[in-house]
């Protein structure tokens, strides 16, 4: 806006020497704000922007982190997609975002949408549904251990109601469900919030109209809660699909780094991890990465077409 | 409108049902906490005992000092203190002043420096640390603070977040400083930056709990004990010594206390980050 009033300063008298002026300031503008964003384009190129390049040229070489770079071209997709333990975590990461982000993404906003009916006590019930997710992954995972042990508190809790619980880390076929149950107690809250804000933005006369022309609370939720939260459900759809995606810290704590038992908590992260430390195999590693990197991309893109158009009133 | 009984009695019934649905989902989110703290003040004996008793007896409080002195919580307590508040403190200054620029200079490269900034929001970490890993070994930062605090020290989310507090101040305010000459650093940091307090706040506490709360980078850094931060040595503590889970959940408890005190105090400007870079 200065600049703009300063150029039309310019076009009354004077104009040589103001433009000049002009340009002088323009030119220390500049290096101000290049002074000043500096630091910050260092080091997202540094720890950002940059390792998300280097991955790419890190897929095509043969590496062990002590010996000399191999070269060695697109082998190392070729050798991941023969192997059987890739499409294990290709799966469970699969399943695991399938589940985990629909269920927390509608749990968010049932209780968004009732936490909005001016109920009593609501910030005592915002604060309680949004702690879980303030607390580190590492004290989330370590309670939930102890919670899904064999003789634990949920199996304590399903015994009133006669079932035997199964001993959920380490059966395979409920270690992942298990960590499914931890993200979605953790996340939901979050998204709540995330939720009640894009509440506050529809406009409170569409609900009164509905009401007098006799739509009940439930056709009122599905014909304007749904459609005019898209925004936020947007927003909470894609964040939730890359974290899930991506999802390492709780498979990392509660297999002890493994991704057992019988590799059924195994993630694509968890096993970008374990190509580094486990296996020394750096290309293997950063061709997984990359294979991550492209289907949250495309996961991404179809999202936006899906749910990213601007609402229209 | 006029409210029937049957309509009067049947909103007082549904109210009563969204209440009790509140309790119960309030119920599930606090309980793990409770169990938690119930766990950490019972003997090894009680804590193991099926079916699980809530009450512990008596109230071990012990648990906590002798947790404090089996595994070095003093130091991790520490290195997440450290860790966390300088990378509070660079995030402040470093995002306030490329959301600065961003916001109120009109330079050459301004876009493409902005949807620089945009598209490594879609960066997540899990995804890049294979060559970020490989990159601090390289610099030799591996087992050093400052590989633990560099990759956090700036956010592409508080770039975000402080431009938008920037955009919101009316130009006005700067314009006769600007008039007169005085200096972008000066016009920043003694007209505009105080204006944008609350959303430092915002800030601030997001980057904290983020850094206080990270687990992979630590893991990924710091193999020495000495530079365990809390969550990572909780978490080592686990796997690589003994299954104490009263211990455990003592310690657990212990690294939740400082964020918790943060959030109750800080409560509405937790809410508020959140709000404004989850909408916008």
């Amino acid at each position: 806006m200065a600049a703009v009033q300063a150029d039309s300063q310019s076009r009354s008298g004077g104009r040589f020497l103001r433009e000049k002026g002009m340009q002088k300031w323009r030119r220390q503008e500049t290096v101000t704000a290049y002074l000043f964003s500096l630091p910050t384009i260092i080091l997202l190129l540094m720890f950002s922007l940059g390792p998300a390049v280097y991955a790419f040229f890190l897929s095509g070489v043969s590496w062990n982190l002590l010996d000399q770079m191999h070269w060695i071209g697109l082998h190392n997709y070729a050798a991941i997609f023969r192997m059987p333990l890739f499409w294990t975590a290709v799966k469970n990461s699969f399943i695991f975002a399938a589940v985990v982000m629909p269920v927390q993404t509608i749990i968010a906003m049932i209780f968004a949408v009732i936490m909005n009916q001016h109920l009593p006590a609501r910030p005592l019930f915002r604060l309680a549904f949004f702690f879980p997710s303030i607390s580190s992954s590492a004290v989330t995972s370590l309670m939930f251990m102890w919670i899904f042990n064999k003789l634990g508190l949920l199996n304590g809790f399903l015994n009133w109601f006669g079932i035997s619980g199964p001993d959920w880390i380490g059966d395979p076929r409920f270690a992942l469900s298990a960590i499914m149950i931890l993200n979605i107690w953790s996340t939901s809250g979050y998204f709540m919030v995330v939720f009640l804000a894009g509440l506050q933005s529809i406009p409170q006369n569409f609900y009164e109209a509905a009401a007098i022309d006799g739509a009940s609370a439930f056709q009122r939720f599905l014909r304007i809660t749904v459609p005019l939260l898209r925004p936020s459900t947007f927003f909470i759809v894609v964040m939730g699909m890359i974290g899930t995606l991506q999802m390492f810290d709780q498979s990392f704590i509660i297999s002890g780094g493994t991704g057992g038992p019988l590799n059924s908590t195994m993630t694509m992260a968890l096993l970008i991890y374990e190509e580094i430390f486990s296996y020394g195999n750096v290309g293997y590693g950063a061709a997984i990465t990359v294979f991550l990197f492209v289907v949250v991309l495309l996961l991404t893109l179809l999202t936006n077409r899906w749910l990213g158009k601007p609402i229209e009133y | 409108m006029i409210v029937s009984p049957a309509q009067k009695t049947w909103g007082r019934i549904s109210r009563g049902l969204y209440l009790l649905i509140l309790i119960v989902g309030a119920l599930i989110m606090v309980i793990p906490f409770l169990w938690s703290l119930s766990t950490s003040l019972k003997p090894l004996n009680q804590a193991l005992a099926y079916p699980p008793r809530w009450i512990p007896h008596p109230f071990l409080w012990k648990n906590y000092i002798d947790t404090w002195k089996t595994v070095p919580m003093e130091r991790w307590f520490l290195n997440s203190t450290l860790v966390s508040v300088v990378v509070v403190i660079g995030n402040l200054l470093l995002d306030a002043l490329a959301g600065y620029a961003l916001a109120r200079i009109h330079f050459r490269g301004r876009n493409l420096v902005f949807f620089g900034v945009i598209s490594m929001l879609m960066i997540p970490f899990q995804s890049i640390m294979l060559p970020v890993y490989i990159e601090l070994r390289s610099l030799g930062l591996i087992n050093s603070y400052a590989g633990m605090i560099l990759p956090q020290l700036v956010s592409a989310m508080g770039v975000f977040l402080m431009r938008q507090a920037f955009l919101n101040i009316p130009e006005e305010v700067e314009e006769s400083a600007v008039i007169e000459g005085a200096s972008r650093w000066r016009i920043f940091w003694q007209i505009t930056l105080p204006m944008v307090q609350p959303t430092m706040l915002t800030l601030a506490l997001m980057m904290f709990m983020s850094s206080w709360n990270n687990f992979l980078l630590p893991l990924l850094v710091a193999n020495k004990l000495q530079f365990w931060t809390l969550p990572l040595g909780m978490v080592m503590f686990q796997q690589q010594y003994y299954t104490n889970w009263p211990y455990l959940m003592a310690a657990a408890v212990m690294a939740t206390i400082p964020i918790a005190i943060l959030f109750l105090i800080f409560q509405k400007w937790f809410i508020q980050g959140i709000s404004t870079t989850g909408l916008k």
